[in-house]
């Protein structure tokens, strides 16, 4: 196992090297540069800059060299654990990076949490109770959720707690924590803000797990063993809980490592509809404006994260299903 | 009349100045100033000079829209973030001198006075007497001459001299210290416009303003610290070289340590979730009565990411007064909502020109024969003939502005008159027809589709940026018009930096911006001059002939190099002479139809105010345009919360 896990592991770098150079060929393929995106801001505010002024700063930034220099500086930066400057911000990537994470890791964990203790006991129940009304209803209310982008009810529920109980739903907290440091105050403030964005966000991976939860636990309540054991006397949900359920757990854990980068990288437009402050809008706002090293940044943590996630799902699994070993 | 008001416009800061300055000084002793509250308690507990030692001695005296204000209150606004760090210079308009709220005359803010020579060679700026920066750190005539010395004539900082430095000959002209608060500005040839250049050397777009707060900057300079020292603390902050480090030290929306000359000063940076100022304790400006401006403690610019969202919480009446993001077609639900969100909403139009206006690419060589049929004036005048502008004006600017030509407002003193600002505007497809077909193209297919020599369809594809939301609109009303005339029409919504870059490579056919440069067509990058890079793809190939002294490109029509020959004398001559040349430009401009306009005088560019109902001091009329910094040239130091 620790081997397996050690050979894993040194593959990471020979794959983050791969993904690095495809990230900065897809950032820098769209037409123009982080100048032209500024320039376009500009005109679109009724000012302008001069070609000689835009040859200067393109020449500052180091826009005009070609593009396997500027693969080859970046990666150079990012060997030294340095991600660069940003072109918008002019403030380190690392920095800009890191005032956002903690949010943006409290939100992620705050819905993956809602997710999963809303998503396992209707999965549970559904497959319990099939075709019963209860289950009628939770199968509408999932298929809703999963049919529905969630950018899409993020901006209905912003409008109807507008409208009818005149809150403003934006943002993680109100105007008078925003800029104050952490304190009791501000964490209450923080918990009563952060609930619906993080409902918004889990409510189509809750539909989702429940659905799936439902269909494997079906399987298994109808295999022999199941009817052995209820044969036997065992208590009806202590009987459920212990094997049924632990084996429709599977295929769910085999997912969890895509939900690392995918609570990142999925909250971009919720968030940026929200407007909240975590990673998400930073990254929109860089591949809006091409501040191509702070993007670039941004991508590779989600691509390190997607690589940790898929390894950390192999190893939860073969803790929780003793049938799984590595082939040799 | 109109022209009066206007020629005062380079000279106007002389006769406001000296009124101005005999007021201040004569007429109340010194203990009659007046501070804020929050500043008279640390004066009380002595951290702070009492006020009538941080005021010049001969401050600013502002007038009051409608009365003398109460101190306190948060300024809520909303920022989309560092780029759009221009937000905090319209805000707070940091200027030697700056327009008026009309935006007809150039009065004095920081400085006292400007005076010209007689042949307009020669400046002399006058700063006040006293006057310290946001850290209590004196102002004066050294500050001017380090931007001068260290930055502008710095390789590094400034590889190439703004337009507005130099002589016609391409001379820098020379700026000298005559004393402490007087700096002398000597220029090669006359330079009328001097102070409507001055008026802009605020530090907008990144670049550096005429006045550096020397005694902090010369710490990031290699001239007054060791070069390895100064490399040492770019490194640590992350920057590539000096010059980034000295950028990045010198903005004020990247650095709340830089100390400012403005009403507010910030206290945390651009790159924050909210972007506050606070009231500089320092700043050179009272009102009649000597309270010390500004009369509101704090600025809150509030982060947000999407501009919809921002929207949202404009109609929710969350800022007290923006013009900013708010989108127009937001209009009627901001109406709407005024009475519960406590706001009102209210219009200021832009500065003439025309919010959406066509450019024909005159110089097209993709396809020779269309590029032939766009560069005729009669062709062009067709297309425009043939456009319904009162059904654009109503579906696309819901009823706002008026059909126009891209020429000045009525209201300013280069307006060419009625005639030519509805030249060509009246919806008349007869004489569309006629005119098209006098220039042969009387052969149609079976679409009604005229047919070019060549037996090919004469096609015109329009590029469209969704800037504005609403010009894609536009583009297609115009194109239902002009294919109705048996003109084929294509509307191709394109990213805009793809847009830019056909544009810049003489790609395009034609395309719609706004031209909103028509105040100013002799500073700044003004769309009506070949030779600035290419803001409307009117004619790409003259300005590489321009470019290349001839040799290249394609030469200019003889009415284009009129133009040309306009702008660079206008820059020289007396304001009087300056208006008849402008007037003529603008003849010339809309005889050719160089640019169709369709309609203009809409709120379109940040024209939608909303404003708090508590918000007080604001201008029911007010000139708005980029280079008079709206809200900036409102005097925002003046706006006050009523209780």
């Amino acid at each position: 196992m620790t081997r397996y896990i050690l050979q894993r592991l040194a593959l990471l770098p020979l794959l983050m090297l791969v993904y690095s150079f495809v990230i900065f060929a897809i950032i820098q393929a769209p037409p123009g540069d982080f100048l032209t995106a500024y320039v376009a801001t500009l005109a679109s505010s009724g000012s302008s800059l001069s070609a000689e002024q835009i040859a200067a700063m393109r020449a500052q930034y180091g826009l005009d060299q070609p593009f396997f220099i500027q693969y080859l500086l970046w990666l150079q930066h990012l060997i030294h654990g340095d991600f660069g400057l940003s072109l918008e911000y002019q403030r380190p990537n690392a920095e800009l990076i890191g005032d956002v994470l903690g949010l943006t890791l409290a939100l992620a964990l705050f819905s993956f949490v809602l997710t999963w203790v809303l998503a396992i006991p209707a999965g549970i129940y559904s497959a319990t109770h099939p075709r019963s009304i209860g289950d009628h209803v939770l199968t509408i209310v999932n298929y809703v959720g999963v049919a529905t982008p969630n950018f899409m009810l993020a901006l209905v529920l912003m409008w109807v707690a507008f409208a009818y109980f005149d809150i403003s739903v934006t943002g993680l907290f109100s105007p008078d924590y925003v800029d104050k440091p952490w304190s009791f105050g501000r964490f209450i403030d923080l918990l009563q803000h952060i609930w619906l964005p993080a409902l918004v966000l889990g409510i189509a991976g809750t539909a989702r797990l429940s659905r799936i939860m439902r269909a494997n636990l079906l399987d298994e309540l109808n295999k022999p063993y199941v009817v052995t054991a209820r044969a036997k006397g065992m208590k009806e949900w202590r009987l459920v809980l212990r094997y049924p359920v632990r084996l429709a757990f599977n295929p769910l854990v085999s997912t969890i490592g895509w939900y690392l980068p995918l609570l990142f990288s999925g909250s971009l437009i919720v968030a940026t509809v929200m407007n909240l402050p975590n990673i998400g809008p930073l990254l929109l706002r860089a591949l809006v404006n091409q501040d191509m090293y702070l993007a670039g940044g941004i991508l590779l943590i989600y691509s390190f994260l997607t690589v940790v996630g898929t390894l950390l799902s192999d190893v939860a699994l073969a803790l929780i299903d003793p049938r799984i070993r590595v082939e040799r | 009349m109109r022209s009066s008001g206007f020629i005062r416009l380079s000279v106007a800061g002389l006769a406001v100045a000296a009124s101005l300055g005999f007021a201040g000084s004569a007429s109340w002793a010194q203990d009659k100033y007046k501070d804020a509250p929050s500043l008279a308690d640390q004066v009380k507990a002595g951290k702070l000079p009492p006020v009538s030692q941080r005021l010049p001695e001969n401050p600013l005296v502002v007038p009051v829209v409608d009365s003398v204000g109460q101190y306190g209150g948060v300024w809520r606004r909303a920022f989309l973030g560092p780029a759009d760090s221009n937000n905090y210079v319209r805000v707070v308009y940091d200027a030697l001198f700056r327009f008026s709220p009309d935006g007809a005359k150039i009065e004095p803010k920081i400085a006292e006075s400007a005076e010209p020579s007689a042949d307009y060679k020669v400046w002399t700026i006058k700063l006040r007497k006293g006057s310290k920066w946001s850290d209590g750190q004196s102002f004066g005539a050294d500050d001017i001459l380090f931007w001068y010395n260290d930055v502008l004539m710095n390789k590094e900082l400034t590889p190439t001299l703004p337009g507005w430095i130099k002589s016609p000959d391409g001379t820098a002209a020379k700026v000298e210290k005559v004393d402490d608060n007087t700096v002398r500005f000597t220029y090669a040839a006359p330079a009328t416009l001097f102070l409507t250049a001055v008026a802009n050397q605020d530090g907008a777009d990144r670049t550096y303003a005429m006045f550096l707060p020397a005694h902090y900057l010369k710490k990031f300079h290699p001239t007054y610290t060791p070069k390895a020292d100064i490399e040492k603390m770019a490194q640590a902050a992350g920057f590539k070289s000096w010059t980034e480090l000295f950028a990045n030290k010198n903005a004020p929306p990247e650095n709340p340590e830089r100390p400012t000359m403005a009403a507010w000063a910030p206290t945390s940076r651009a790159s924050d979730p909210v972007f506050t100022l606070k009231r500089n304790p320092y700043f050179i400006g009272v009102d009649k009565d000597g309270n010390q401006l500004p009369y509101i403690d704090e600025v809150r610019f509030t982060y947000f990411a999407d501009v919809q969202a921002l929207n949202l919480q404009a109609i929710a009446g969350n800022f007290d007064f923006q013009a900013r993001h708010i989108i127009m077609t937001n209009y009627p639900v901001l109406k709407e909502q005024e009475k519960a969100g406590k706001y009102k909403v209210i219009t200021w139009p832009t500065f003439g020109g025309s919010d959406a206006a066509l450019a024909i690419n005159q110089t097209y060589t993709a396809d020779p024969e269309m590029g032939k049929v766009m560069a005729n004036k009669d062709f062009r005048i067709a297309l425009s003939l043939a456009i319904n502008r009162d059904q654009i004006k109503e579906s696309v600017f819901l009823g706002l502005g008026e059909p126009r030509q891209p020429v000045p407002a009525p209201w300013h003193p280069y307006y060419p008159g009625d005639e030519y600002a509805k030249k060509f505007t009246d919806y008349d497809k007869d004489k569309a027809n006629k005119l098209l077909d006098g220039i042969g193209l009387t052969k149609k297919d079976g679409n009604g589709i005229r047919l070019l020599p060549n037996g090919k369809p004469a096609t015109i594809e329009i590029s469209v940026v969704p800037a504005f939301a609403s010009w894609p609109d536009v583009a297609l009303l115009v194109s239902k018009d002009w294919e109705a005339v048996g003109i084929k029409t294509i509307v191709q919504i394109r990213e805009r930096a793809l847009h830019f870059k056909m544009r810049d490579s003489n790609e395009l056919m034609a395309e719609i911006w706004n031209e909103d440069t028509t105040a100013f067509p002799y500073t700044g990058n003004a769309k009506v001059d070949p030779r600035n890079s290419p803001i409307m793809t009117i004619g790409p190939a003259w300005l590489r002939w321009y470019a290349t002294g001839g040799k290249e490109g394609a030469e200019p029509t003889p009415e284009m190099k009129r133009i040309v020959e306009i702008v660079d004398k206008a820059r020289t001559v007396p304001p009087e002479e300056q208006v008849k040349l402008s007037q003529e430009l603008y003849r010339i401009w809309a005889d050719n139809m160089f640019e169709i306009g369709t309609v203009g005088l809409t709120p379109m560019v940040q024209g939608v105010v909303v404003m708090n109902n508590k918000f007080r001091n604001v201008p029911a009329k007010m000139g708005n345009d980029w280079p008079l910094r709206s809200p900036g040239n409102a005097r925002t130091e003046q706006f006050y919360f009523a209780k």
